[in-house]
């Protein structure tokens, strides 16, 4: 079945065009990879797809519903979910009280019930906390728990970026380069990690220009350049495509899978 | 419990403090104003401090709680918490319907914006003379009493006022403490993040700038029944400047701290009147000062550094030299 459908879409920037009619499908439960070279359109594509910029052109349904024009809060209500290129942490916040904002939408209280802590307001604090636990020990993140995030290592940061989008309970889960600056050790659990969250049942649209990595975690792979649609196909498909090696990898890769 | 130890701890001292001063001029009059001061600051810092929104015009929501209170309970007889019940309505419905335009703006042009809200008020205060006096005020507002206690001395004043600081502590501990107070920081940590996890952004904001407004319209309307006298001057740009500067000094975020900011803030020129002359100078210098030394605030910056002489007090044997961040690198 088809979680995400996109159809046609454009986008420019006062003159420039960073993406132009482009169009893809992704399937429920699967690991979806966006790739191109820097320019090419994927974190304006992410951004769209998370209702930060409007498209000027074409269509977005999710689950067979269109979200164009939704705020990203609404978005997040339907079980969209994602994390950030640069980091996008709240800082100010414990590592626990970060996922816990992550738990927002399954929760409910009001400023009024809240200034007055009533019976309901304390249970909800519990469930909010256990839920939260949950996702930081699924993202190998337990012993941070009462860290201020501003303390915490990039590799880290990385991580409870994710766990905090999964506390909203996603069915779809947008990653914005969640291998950028890691060490090898930390791509490798991070690999992990994607498959996990999909193993869950959590479709996956990924953006990475770890190759590596892309075509270790893929189902299928997106490749775009210059905003437009370049290719699309497993990951074995998409490294024997000509048009790939030649207009984006410069000529003959071999990959280490 | 934990989490109210600290006010359990205010508590305490506003209890034992006019037992062991009973006559005193700075329990029964400055604290008095420190007490409503930190009313003031506790809701402006929500508002600053936890959700990252300046406000520059505080004192117009102080002035219209009071306004409303002095000019109903005065022309139209009203009883005086009925008259402060029509103070926060009227002064939460401005809010509300201020803080959609307003709300939109960030740093520098929100900062712009609240200034003019406060601005607006002042000059509707000055010029309605009919309704509100003009600037020669208005007189003649009748003392608050609760179910026959009447409200007529210092001390009575003392108790009233700091019964309502330690209550709108607690609220604010409480809403700081809770899925909305993490909405809050979510939103000054980062507003784009705040959105995708689910949070309408508009909607808090708006929640919070009317929550920190009927704070002050109730701190307002105390305040117009324990003068008995209110003139525009008290509700000026610069009362305004003072309530931020309370919040900043004490420590951004910090409920307790925005308490401390308010009591040293008043207390501070009335122990200076000895400097006679210099007191607004070496006023300003303790400012900056404290700014300089404790850019985190006075309250934090003396919290942190007491629980580490604590620490060190309990831990007296050097404990083995680790490079700091050494063992975060390795959990990583």
């Amino acid at each position: 079945m088809t979680l995400l459908e996109v159809q046609g879409l454009t986008k420019s920037f006062g003159g420039v065009t960073a993406i132009a009619d482009l169009g893809f499908d992704v399937p429920e439960g699967q690991v979806y990879s966006v790739i191109g070279p820097n320019g090419a359109g994927k974190t304006t594509l992410f951004n769209m797809l998370s209702g930060i910029y409007h498209p000027d052109e074409g269509s977005i349904h999710f689950q067979g519903r269109e979200i164009i024009g939704l705020q990203p809060h609404k978005m997040a209500a339907m079980g969209l979910s994602r994390t950030f290129q640069n980091l996008q942490m709240f800082f100010n916040m414990s590592v626990l009280d970060n996922v816990m904002v992550g738990c927002h939408l399954r929760t409910g209280s009001g400023l009024f019930s809240a200034a007055l802590r009533l019976p309901g307001v304390v249970r909800e604090e519990r469930e909010a906390r256990r839920l939260a636990r949950e996702a930081l020990s699924f993202c190998d993140l337990e012993r941070f728990v009462d860290q201020r995030a501003d303390a915490l290592p990039y590799g880290v940061l990385k991580r409870l970026e994710i766990a905090r989008a999964l506390a909203v309970g996603p069915k779809l889960l947008l990653m914005d380069e969640p291998a950028a600056g890691l060490n090898d050790t930390e791509t490798a659990e991070m690999q992990r990690l994607i498959r996990c969250i999909c193993e869950r049942g959590i479709t996956v649209l990924l953006v990475e220009h770890n190759m590596g990595l892309v075509m270790r975690v893929s189902d299928r792979i997106l490749v775009l350049d210059y905003g437009t649609r370049l290719a699309e196909g497993t990951p074995l498909e998409i490294q024997n495509d000509r048009r790939v090696i030649e207009a984006y990898l410069g000529g003959e890769v071999q990959y280490a899978v | 419990m934990k989490r109210l130890r600290g006010l359990f701890l205010l508590t305490l001292l506003v209890v034992i403090l006019p037992l062991l001063f009973p006559d005193n001029y700075y329990v029964t009059v400055v604290a008095v104003s420190a007490a409503l001061h930190a009313i003031l600051a506790v809701g402006l810092n929500l508002l600053m401090g936890y959700a990252g929104l300046i406000s520059l015009g505080h004192a117009a929501f102080f002035g219209i709680g009071a306004y409303t209170s002095g000019i109903v309970t005065t022309r139209f007889g009203l009883d005086p918490w009925s008259a402060m019940a029509a103070g926060m309505l009227l002064t939460g419905t401005i809010a509300f319907v201020m803080a959609r335009p307003i709300l939109r703006l960030k740093g520098h042009y929100l900062a712009m914006a609240t200034l003019g809200l406060g601005i607006i008020v002042q000059i509707v205060l000055v010029q309605t003379e009919e309704l509100t006096g003009g600037p020669d005020g208005l007189g003649g507002i009748p003392p608050l009493s609760l179910f026959g206690w009447e409200v007529d001395s210092d001390l009575r004043w003392y108790m009233l006022m700091s019964a309502v600081m330690l209550l709108v502590v607690w609220l604010a501990l409480n809403i700081i403490d809770s899925r909305s107070g993490r909405a809050l920081r979510a939103l000054h940590g980062s507003e784009v993040a705040a959105e995708m996890m689910g949070i309408d952004t508009t909607v808090t904001k708006t929640g919070v700038f009317v929550v920190a407004a009927l704070s002050a319209s109730l701190a307002g309307s105390l305040f117009a029944h324990q003068q008995a006298f209110i003139s525009p001057d008290s509700f000026n740009f610069f009362f305004s400047i003072e309530l931020v500067t309370m919040v900043v000094l004490g420590g951004m975020a910090s409920t307790f701290g925005a308490v401390f900011g308010a009591f040293v803030l008043t207390f501070l020129p009335e122990l200076l009147v000895i400097f006679e002359d210099y007191e607004v100078m070496i006023f300003g210098a303790i400012l900056m000062l404290m700014m300089i030394f404790l850019p985190q605030g006075l309250f934090v910056g003396l919290r942190d550094l007491l629980r580490r002489l604590l620490q060190q007090q309990r831990a007296p044997a050097p404990a083995p030299v680790v490079p700091a961040g050494e063992d975060k690198h390795d959990a990583a």
